[in-house]
């Protein structure tokens, strides 16, 4: 029965034509496509690691910049915290010198809090659904941060306060932007 | 069923290797298909460095494109349609000069007439028809592709793959049997009779 549908799907018996082989070896040519789409990929990760690390560069840039020229010197947003949060280990007083550079160093939590809003915010909505380990230490932060905001609407102008929220706000930035930098990833990698 | 040259079985892990970008993976899978997929791309295009780009490019976009693999159908068919597909789409840029190549295997068969259609073995017979003509001859007889797959490799009906298939055979029959039973004046891949092949 094999015999006739053989025959009925190549008469004139083709498939006895040997196989043939190239004159050279494809190998090489190929290999190199590939090494160089590789190379461009891994450029391409290493482009993007590089973009999202100036990014947050140029925002912490920002917001150290954005106080006035006039003002004393502004230490980098984590000496800020480093010495506003120190109140919450049972230190007092963080800035040296009078009240000025203490409601100036306020002011620059203040706005440095509203400016991690608005990013968290852009954020959320540009990434997608976090990892499940990672929405339980993001419900915390949450959390932290409701109850700092309670404490806060007791203590409007606690720079302990506002430091802390800081803190927090900037732990679920992170949070986000390594989401953000797994899922360049995974686009760059296609 | 006829059973295609390309018919090897890829492993699993070779396939994921390769998935992943691995080149002495992607290596593996090129060494044992590369002759089915030359020796295809040759019959097609009918040109030793025509074939080798086509099989070269071909590879280039199967590993390329490894990841849309899905596994729902047998690797290497998947691979030889690709290989197919650049073929048919190199032989529609250029179209070799058939009718040339036909007249020069004659002018070199020239005061042999008695011994032409014995001295013509299948190989030349196959490489003296028209391009299209040889190809759905080739993808139909050998590859076992049916009328429909090949109507949609080259965008026509199915009626156009059993008129080439049909033509294609009796030319080869005519070629095969002796220069004196071929139908006289007919240059290759051009109109000859026969009926819708099967």
């Amino acid at each position: 029965m094999k015999q006739p549908m053989q025959k009925k799907q190549d008469p004139l018996n083709l498939q006895s034509l040997p196989l043939v082989s190239p004159p050279r070896d494809g190998w090489p040519v190929i290999e190199a496509v590939l090494r160089r789409e590789q190379r461009r990929r891994t450029a391409l990760r290493y482009a993007g690691g590089a973009l999202a690390l100036a990014a947050s560069v140029t925002l912490a840039l920002g917001l150290v910049l954005q106080r006035p020229l006039s003002g004393p010197v502004e230490p980098a947003p984590e000496q800020s915290l480093a010495q506003a949060l120190p109140s919450t280990q049972g230190q007092s007083g963080v800035v040296d010198g009078g009240a000025a550079p203490e409601t100036e160093t306020l002011n620059v939590m203040i706005a440095l809090s509203q400016r991690l809003e608005g990013r968290l915010r852009a954020l959320r909505s540009g990434t997608g659904d976090l990892p499940a380990r990672a929405v339980v230490y993001q419900v915390e932060l949450e959390d932290l941060v409701a109850q700092v905001d309670e404490e806060l609407s007791r203590r409007p102008d606690s720079l302990p306060l506002w430091s802390q929220r800081v803190s927090l706000l900037m732990d679920l930035d992170r949070l986000y932007e390594n989401r953000l930098r797994r899922e360049y990833r995974q686009v760059a990698s296609l | 069923m006829t059973q295609s040259p390309f018919d090897i079985e890829v492993d699993q892990i070779t396939l994921a290797q390769a998935r992943r970008g691995s080149l002495p993976a992607c290596e593996r899978i090129f060494r044992w298909f590369q002759q089915p997929a030359y020796s295809v791309a040759l019959r097609i295009c009918q040109c030793p460095d025509t074939a080798q780009e086509v099989t070269q490019e071909a590879f280039i976009t199967v590993f390329r494109k490894l990841r849309q693999y899905r596994g729902d159908a047998p690797f290497w068919g998947w691979l030889r349609r690709v290989v197919v597909n650049h073929a048919i789409s190199t032989l529609r840029r250029s179209p070799r000069a058939q009718e040339l190549e036909f007249q020069d295997y004659h002018a070199s068969s020239h005061g042999q007439q008695e011994q032409l259609g014995l001295a013509m073995d299948l190989e030349a017979a196959l490489a003296s028809l028209g391009d299209e003509d040889r190809a759905v001859v080739w993808l139909h007889d050998v590859e076992g592709y049916g009328h429909k797959e090949i109507a949609e490799m080259f965008g026509k009906t199915e009626s156009f793959s059993k008129t080439r298939l049909s033509r294609a055979r009796a030319r080869l029959r005519s070629l095969l049997e002796g220069p004196g039973e071929s139908i006289p004046g007919e240059a290759p891949g051009g109109k000859a009779a026969g009926g819708i092949a099967p």
